[in-house]
């Protein structure tokens, strides 16, 4: 769980972010959407440790200043937005989510091996482990980063657009591996660009808006008070009537 | 197993044959026989000089040279996420350069005191790269720039020293081509503890380089502390050119075809890789330094000259030969 309390931070530019209040639980998948520059990388940046801070950003109950990096590794993890093709196997780089636990100095132990093989299982990418990663398309590329930050077995996960590279089929295999996470007790939260899937797969739903966090609630509540998300993407939302549609909610002019 | 031989057995095979073959090789021939005497705590005065004055302290200058270098580029290409990186881009050549020369101005009959002067010159530069990358945001490119802008500066220096005192020049060239026929015992005494030392600290902290190479923010995600590691690394690389340059002046390519060579064929971890890196590197240069010293006997050619001569094509060879993408540009 991360608490968030007054919390600011500023841009090398001057402008400042800020978050009045919010929660993100455990059990749940958090959708953070908003335009671009609204600040939805920032915010997770923020919240993973990446950028300094005033006010309060409780990981768990603890400040998150508070926490050793590897500590609080070890209770949040975060997929940025952008991730590198290496000259690595993927179970090379499935085996770097178990940094936290083991350090510079420590070898893989049969716990470690375990989660590995787990992550690599839930994200179907067993058979993939031999293969390097620039073999790999862009969408397996980043279920092997899913895998890494699976095997870091956090309580918390941020993710920035993790959907970006994958056709609909491993989008939609992806958000079922979310869930079997969430299932767990896990708590997701994710930057998405594509309103619908957010609507259709978010449990509760964070609405940036120039650079403050405004909004919260879920979908319902959005779809209720519809030029909220009119005024930031120039539709809004509606409860599909149509027993065919793929989202439960759909854009409406 | 098969891995075991591939990467631990074989080049570390190939180090130990190429250490005797220069045992057995140089300007006075001793044959195996009595080098084997030798050894074992006869032989005649003579020979006793030869081997463990003159032989023995060479091998292992030319050894820890070789693996110092490699792996020094090793740290800084992983490090800065670009292949062509090396402790020269950063100035840290130059840097040695300068001391060297200011050094020889100052006090122009004290040799052991050269090498001295190239190891804090190079420390210097690296040191200040830090504190300038820091303030501008330790990003990798800031890291580069800094290099180049301090290598720029080092070597206007050099320039300026060398108008003024061109008397200075004859130490720079013979200092800049870079080769062990000139060695001083005292320097190798400097300069081989503190490498071996450096060596096994960057085998231990060889973790977090794997982890720095995901990029700042994976790295960061994972618990990485990346500027302390990131300096730590640079730093590792810099003692290591520093101490090298120390001994034999500035060979230049070693620290970059070395660690592309061993990342054309090894796909492992980078504890694996600063690994091949020592093991080859020192292989390599001692090959070369013998090569210098016996193709052309009774002269020698620095064994800068041979790196080059066969490294160059050698690594043009790999690259057609594997042609695929080096994984990392």
């Amino acid at each position: 769980m991360i608490e968030v309390k007054n919390l600011k931070t500023k841009y090398s530019y001057g402008d400042e972010f800020s978050v009045a209040s919010a929660l993100f639980e455990n059990g749940r998948i958090s959708g953070v959407i908003g335009k671009n520059g609204s600040g939805k990388s920032t915010l997770l940046k923020t919240l993973a440790g990446q950028r300094k801070y005033e006010g309060r950003i409780l990981i768990n109950q603890k400040e998150c200043s508070e926490y050793s990096s590897m500590e609080r590794a070890r209770e949040v993890a975060f997929l940025p937005q952008s991730v590198k093709n290496l000259n690595m196997d993927v179970r090379t780089l499935v085996e770097h989510g178990r940094y936290p636990y083991h350090g510079n100095f420590r070898r893989m132990g049969e716990e470690d091996e375990k989660k590995v093989n787990r992550a690599l299982e839930l994200t179907h990418m067993k058979s993939f482990e031999k293969r390097d990663l620039y073999e790999l398309s862009g969408g397996e590329r980043q279920l092997a980063y899913l895998s890494m930050i699976i095997a870091q077995d956090s309580s918390m996960i941020l993710m920035d657009e993790p959907t970006t590279y994958m056709d609909r089929i491993h989008q939609d295999e992806f958000f079922s591996i979310l869930r079997i996470l969430v299932k767990e007790g896990k708590g997701i939260v994710m930057v998405c660009h594509d309103i619908e899937q957010c609507f259709a797969y978010c449990d509760k739903i964070f609405l940036m808006e120039d650079r403050k966090l405004e909004y919260a609630g879920t979908p319902d509540v959005f779809t209720q008070n519809e030029q909220i998300i009119r005024r930031n993407f120039g539709i809004a939302m509606k409860k599909s009537e149509d027993e065919e549609s793929v989202y439960p909610f759909v854009m409406k002019k | 197993m098969k891995k075991i031989i591939k990467w631990y057995i074989l080049p570390l095979g190939i180090l130990i044959l190429s250490l005797v073959a220069a045992l057995f090789a140089g300007s006075k021939s001793i044959s195996v026989k009595d080098i084997i005497k030798v050894l074992s705590g006869g032989g005649s005065a003579f020979q006793k000089v030869i081997i463990f004055q003159v032989r023995i302290p060479r091998i292992i200058a030319t050894a820890s040279t070789g693996a110092a270098l490699s792996v020094s580029g090793y740290l800084i290409q992983n490090n800065l996420n670009n292949t062509l990186a090396s402790p020269g881009i950063l100035g840290i050549n130059n840097g040695a350069g300068l001391f060297v020369l200011l050094f020889a101005c100052l006090f122009p009959y004290h040799y052991a005191g050269k090498c001295f002067a190239a190891f804090i010159g190079a420390l210097l530069v690296t040191t200040a790269i830090c504190i300038l990358a820091s303030v501008t945001g330790m990003s990798k490119t800031s890291i580069v720039l800094s290099g180049v802008a301090f290598s720029a500066l080092c070597l206007s220096v050099i320039d300026i020293i060398i108008s003024l005192k061109p008397e200075t020049v004859a130490d720079r060239v013979a200092f800049q081509i870079g080769g062990f026929n000139a060695l001083n015992i005292n320097s190798v005494k400097f300069a081989v503890p503190f490498i071996i030392i450096i060596l096994i600290a960057s085998l231990i902290m060889a973790p977090s380089l794997d982890i720095l190479m995901l990029g700042d923010d994976v790295a960061g995600g994972l618990g990485l502390n990346i500027k302390f590691y990131r300096a730590a690394h640079i730093l590792f690389a810099a003692l290591l050119s520093g101490a090298a340059v120390s001994m034999c002046g500035i060979i230049g390519f070693m620290g970059l075809i070395v660690p592309n060579v061993v990342r054309l064929f090894y796909r492992g971890n980078s504890r694996g890789g600063i690994f091949l890196c020592m093991v080859i590197g020192a292989s390599f240069l001692t090959l070369c330094d013998l090569l210098g010293r016996s193709l052309v006997y009774p002269y020698e050619l620095p064994c800068g000259l041979f790196l080059s001569l066969i490294g160059a094509p050698f690594l043009v060879w790999m690259l057609i030969k594997k042609r695929k993408r080096l994984g990392m540009a």
